[in-house]
């Protein structure tokens, strides 16, 4: 084979992958966001049915809810939940992958929104600010600046975690690699997936980077 | 108090949730035997495969090929309905296929046991056999003089696909004080032969003809030092599914014109091609 053709099929194969990542990301950012209010809820039995599934999720490896998703409905009750072919079979990655994430995020905005001390609330309050002025003004930006460390450590793994999607047969980079590339033989795309991967990240670590560096207000 | 109440409530909370998940999975009507209806409001069906010649493969002009593509595409237009592949780890074909991800275990499916024993009948309902077939041992092309009795292999490290009908050999040829590794395509244990991580493998022998010795596998060469039990293949369907007659009936449609024996020819199979198709 040659080099412009194992390319072509390695980039076809890193574009599944960025697109699980970008989709996983903006979906299980906002879903995340939600998970943590149910978390945080004062209703005692919504609050303990939130924990008792994030722990589920956290507790149980992502490779085995991939199997769970895609398999078990059409094996144990005749139910597909999505189409065959490769569109289903990233359909239930995406899903797998969503709920998984959202409930990592959602313990780092836990964490986030914990680690704002009750005094700040008290002194908005005396100040007269409405609720929603104390959110946005005083607590949201101290949150964010809190939680980029964590979460940027969760999004390089997730774009390295893209690769288990191959448990279910999703046609990304590695599974492509290993069913046509590897099988011949050939062994130096391995380094040169390798690259395509230090690039990608390289490129997410310069833009955190970037916003921590522009969230960093208490430096002189 | 307080705490045990909300305990409890949380506790009916996710019983309720199972109990109303478990009540919207009726079993739609028909079940696996409903198969050929939803083929044809689909107007396709997929086949599990794993990439290898002459079965199924990537020609230079990068189309999917090979002697099961063709087989599979023949049926389908008999069918009035469109064939369609899926790269699957063979490993885990019965899963694919019991959860509907596919329709067919459609790939050089040996008609035979898996290694444990258990008939893979239990498992699929087979059409009719279509080809010849036997498993055989692939060894770096200069251990070929050293390796030449069946005892030679014990204490090696050998491997097969994971499922295969190679397996069982495998095992058997490395023994108790060799190893035997299951890898997720027969084509990966080629893989593993030219990087040295094993001594010989075990695939089917109308691919190791197709494959091995050239190509990006020149050093490799087919060992005739034991050469196992003959067997055919056949294609896999769901068990209990109306799809085997409706494969079978379009086989012997493709048997009656020719068909059948023309895309063998194409692939060099003439000879493996099971005469009397059908009557066995």
């Amino acid at each position: 084979m040659t080099f412009a053709r194992i390319n072509a099929m390695l980039l076809e194969g890193f574009g599944t992958s960025c697109q699980l990542f970008l989709l996983t990301l903006v979906l299980s950012l906002p879903l995340g966001l939600i998970i943590m209010f149910g978390s945080t809820c004062k209703f005692t039995p919504l609050r303990w049915l939130t924990r008792t599934f994030v722990w589920i999720i956290r507790g149980t490896p992502l490779m085995l809810q991939l199997f769970v998703v895609f398999y078990v409905p059409g094996m144990l009750f005749h139910m597909h939940l999505f189409p065959s072919g490769p569109e289903g079979r990233f359909a239930a990655a995406l899903t797998a992958f969503v709920i998984n994430y959202a409930c990592y995020f959602s313990e780092i905005y836990r964490g986030g929104f914990g680690s704002i001390t009750r005094g700040q609330y008290e002194a908005a309050q005396v100040l007269g600010m409405t609720r929603w002025e104390t959110f946005r003004h005083v607590i949201l930006m101290q949150v964010v600046k809190r939680l980029l460390p964590p979460m940027s450590n969760e999004i390089i793994t997730l774009v390295k975690d893209t690769s288990l999607a191959r448990t279910i047969m999703v046609a990304e980079i590695f599974f492509i690699n290993e069913t046509e590339i590897l099988t011949k033989g050939i062994v130096w795309p391995l380094f040169y997936i390798g690259v395509f991967f230090l690039i990608f990240v390289g490129a997410l670590t310069l833009l955190f980077n970037y916003l921590e560096k522009k969230l960093s207000y208490y430096k002189v | 108090m307080k705490k045990i109440v909300s305990l409890l409530l949380a506790a009916l909370m996710v019983a309720t949730m199972c109990f109303g998940l478990a009540s919207c999975n009726t079993p739609e009507a028909g079940g696996e035997t409903g198969d050929w209806a939803k083929i044809q409001e689909r107007g396709y069906f997929y086949c599990g495969i794993t990439l290898y010649a002459p079965m199924n493969y990537y020609n230079e002009e990068d189309v999917l090929v090979g002697f099961d593509t063709e087989f599979a595409q023949a049926v389908a237009e008999e069918l009035g309905v469109e064939a369609k592949f899926v790269t699957i780890t063979w490993g885990s074909k019965y899963l694919e296929l019991n959860s509907g991800a596919i329709d067919f275990i459609w790939n050089g499916y040996t008609f035979g046991d898996e290694s444990d024993g258990t008939p893979r009948s239990n498992y699929v309902d087979f059409t009719y056999a279509y080809l010849n077939n036997s498993q055989c041992i692939v060894t770096a092309s200069n251990k070929l003089a050293t390796l030449n009795t069946k005892e030679a292999f014990a204490g090696l490290r050998g491997a097969a696909e994971g499922g295969s009908a190679g397996e069982a050999v495998a095992k058997d040829l490395a023994g108790e004080s060799g190893t035997y590794t299951p890898v997720a395509a027969q084509t990966n244990a080629l893989m593993e032969l030219k990087a040295g991580t094993i001594d010989f493998a075990v695939i089917d022998v109308l691919m190791a003809e197709a494959m091995v010795g050239q190509g990006d596998f020149t050093d490799l060469a087919i060992n005739n030092a034991y050469t196992p039990e003959p067997e055919v293949y056949a294609i896999g369907c769901r068990k209990g599914s109306d799809m085997t007659a409706k494969i079978n009936e379009a086989i012997l449609k493709l048997v009656e014109n020719g068909k059948l024996a023309e895309i063998a020819a194409k692939y060099e199979l003439s000879d493996a091609l099971i005469q009397n198709i059908g009557e066995n």
